[in-house]
């Protein structure tokens, strides 16, 4: 009973989220995470539990969204196809896709196939290029979900009904990745990350588990896929190619990969930032990649393993001890960031005033990038910042480390 | 003794690395149920024809029969399946599993879990019984949730130990089971080693000879690739070949 706990609460969760942030902009940032999660589970069910690093991860997720989208089409012919069975389309495409792709990439582990996962997306991207009346070239393909039949009155136009498709097939994909680690497929993926040359001597293939674990990764990508091709109604070679798979690369990561649900916080972090910086700035790609370098040097095991830092001290009831250390962190922190920030925003600004634009305005404030003040002060909160941190940061460490004993 | 076609049998086994020859020419004859060590100096072949023997590197020539077929060319897998299990002298485990998950993977495939996604690995009892019943043989109960990563040395030799024989395969090898253990631990392994592998076949590459003369029924010594002497221990002890290729600091222990 306990195990499903955290299940049931998560449905729970999905039914109130939506009347908690209504909106249509509230919707859509739902939509999205939702989508994010099943696509980084997927992945992780490859880099964290399988020790597979998957540079071509959107390849699945492109082929699932792709078919689902012919499928939504095919409907808009009459064709009798139920807008929210389009994931199980999307998971068909993603199942054959990886079963391709697979056959190759997982006859080898660590750094061959990550490249040969890498050559993959490239070739991918080729490809779709190369068939337009497939893939519908640079501008990709469309469709209207609410072609599909109606069931039981719903049509899945709205943003509302979006959600809730969204909602149901990300919590089953999330169910069954989960019970997956359950099986023995699931902890010879474990064993064939830790060591693959003894799962062999053990009388498993090494290179069977890694497939079996591929391509069932590459269905729950495709069901990411025809979510994705639902609530978008649109796939473009984009969503195939290297910076889709960059994408999810971080924000597993940032995550945390030891985790089963530490990519869930990743998803749900990364299409926060993209969305509430993407409006604010053009450099947000930038943050989130300052945030991926600094997590894989200081956190690596991610925010799930952050907040598992803390699992001793909480048992140990002694987490006040620690709210202090962890607020003088603030001042620094906010200094550091409001200088980087700064800088790149003055880089950003110059580059774009080169090439003919207005001085305007920078985070909503008249900011001249051609003078030469703005730099320094960006410069000096920066460095103040660095350094308080450098002050602060191993006194937190240290006050973490007496609190966890 | 020597039951035709039973057993583990290598007929003039042979491998190269590029133009130097490491294995030239490998007799070696198990029978089933036997405890069988295999002792040599330093860089005589010991390793590298365990690992032709258990699949993982192809032998340039020669033939090895496991109890009346032929597993020349087969894959670590495979051979696996056949009823063979090994151990590592370099410590192999899984360091990011627990001690209890360890030994579950050693014994998983012998306990009827294929590559499966459908059931649950919790449903297959005995597999857990076994690698529970395997866990405490071993005397690592108390340790059942420590990675196998976190152990200290001589656990983690045991465990090592405890991952091959898991699977309650027939034949297996042991590749140095007490290297780098001290006096107690070696004597506690050796018990351990005694009991597991009742009624099976056991070979063992073993440097403490001590420890042979006390577990083995039979001895190979192995000089220079070839297999210069096989017998029981007292029929090793007295052969003049054996003195001179390899006696030197272990001569007292022999005499």
């Amino acid at each position: 009973m306990k195990r499903w706990a955290p299940w049931i609460a998560a449905a729970f969760a999905a039914l109130l989220l939506p009347h908690l942030f209504a909106s249509g902009f509230g919707l859509s940032l739902l939509n999205r995470m939702g989508i994010a999660i099943v696509f980084a589970l997927s992945f992780n069910m490859l880099l964290g539990q399988g020790g597979m690093l998957d540079f071509g991860h959107a390849i699945m997720l492109g082929f699932g969204g792709f078919l689902a989208m012919h499928a939504m089409r095919l409907a808009g012919l009459g064709w009798f196809i139920p807008t929210p069975l389009l994931p199980l389309v999307g998971a068909a495409g993603g199942l054959a896709s990886a079963l391709l792709t697979g056959w190759i990439a997982t006859r080898r582990d660590r750094t061959a196939f990550a490249m040969i996962t890498l050559g993959l997306a490239e070739l991918v991207v080729a490809v779709v290029l190369m068939f337009p009346s497939v893939f519908g070239g640079e501008e990709g393909i469309n469709g209207d979900r609410s072609d599909g039949p109606a069931i039981l009155g719903f049509d899945f136009g709205s943003q509302m009904q979006v959600y809730h498709v969204v909602a149901v097939w990300t919590w089953i994909s999330a169910l069954l990745m989960w019970r997956t680690t359950l099986t023995p497929l699931g902890r010879l993926a474990n064993a064939v990350r830790d060591n693959p040359e003894r799962v062999g001597f053990l009388g498993y293939d090494p290179a069977r588990v890694r497939f079996r674990v591929y391509v069932l990764s590459g269905l729950f990508a495709g069901i990411a896929g025809g979510l994705q091709a639902i609530n978008d109604e649109i796939m473009t070679s984009g969503n195939i190619g290297s910076e889709a798979s960059g994408a999810v690369l971080l924000m597993t990561f940032i995550g945390g990969i030891g985790t089963f649900w530490g990519p869930i916080l990743g998803a749900v972090l990364i299409v926060l930032l993209q969305v509430a910086l993407g409006t604010l700035t053009d450099a947000w790609q930038l943050y989130s990649g300052l945030l991926f370098v600094a997590m894989v040097v200081w956190a690596p095991g991610g925010l799930a393993g952050i907040l598992l830092a803390h699992a001793p001290v909480m048992r140990a009831g002694r987490l006040g001890q620690l709210v202090g250390h962890y607020l003088r962190l603030i001042p620094g922190f906010a200094l550091a960031l409001a200088g980087v920030a700064g800088l790149s925003e003055l880089a950003f600004r110059l580059e774009a005033i080169r090439g003919g634009a207005s001085t305007g305005r920078i985070m909503g404030l008249a900011i001249d990038a051609t003078a030469a003040w703005p730099w320094l002060v960006a410069a000096v909160l920066f460095l103040a910042g660095a350094a308080l941190l450098n002050r602060t940061f191993p006194q937190a460490r240290a006050a973490w480390q007496a609190a966890a004993q | 003794m020597n039951d035709p076609g039973s057993g583990l049998i290598v007929t003039g086994l042979r491998k190269s690395f590029g133009a130097l020859e490491i294995i030239k020419g490998v007799e070696l004859s198990v029978a089933k149920g036997e405890r069988h060590a295999v002792i040599g100096p330093n860089g005589a072949g010991k390793s590298t024809l365990f690992h032709l023997i258990t699949g993982r590197f192809p032998a340039s020539d020669g033939r090895i029969e496991l109890d009346g077929t032929d597993i020349t060319g087969w894959s670590a897998h495979q051979i696996f399946r056949a009823g063979l299990a090994r151990s590592f002298q370099v410590t192999s485990l899984f360091p990011k599993l627990s001690v209890f998950e360890n030994l579950r993977c050693g014994a998983m495939r012998n306990f009827g879990a294929g590559v499966s996604v459908f059931r649950l690995l919790d449903g297959f009892r005995p597999l857990a019984e076994q690698a529970e019943r395997t866990m405490e043989a071993l005397g690592l109960t108390h340790r059942r949730h420590v990675a196998a990563g976190s152990l200290a040395y001589a656990e983690q030799r045991a465990l090592e130990i405890g991952v091959a024989i898991a699977g309650g395969a027939h034949t297996i090898l042991l590749d140095e089971p007490t290297a780098g253990m001290s006096r107690t631990e070696t004597e506690r392994a050796v018990a351990l080693i005694r009991k597991v592998t009742e009624g099976r076949t056991l070979v063992m590459i073993e440097h403490d000879l001590g420890v042979v003369f006390d577990l083995a029924d039979r001895i190979s010594v192995l000089a220079d690739g070839k297999v210069i002497a096989s017998g029981p221990p007292d029929q090793v002890r007295g052969d003049a070949a054996v003195r001179t290729a390899y006696l030197g600091a272990a001569a007292e222990v022999l005499t």
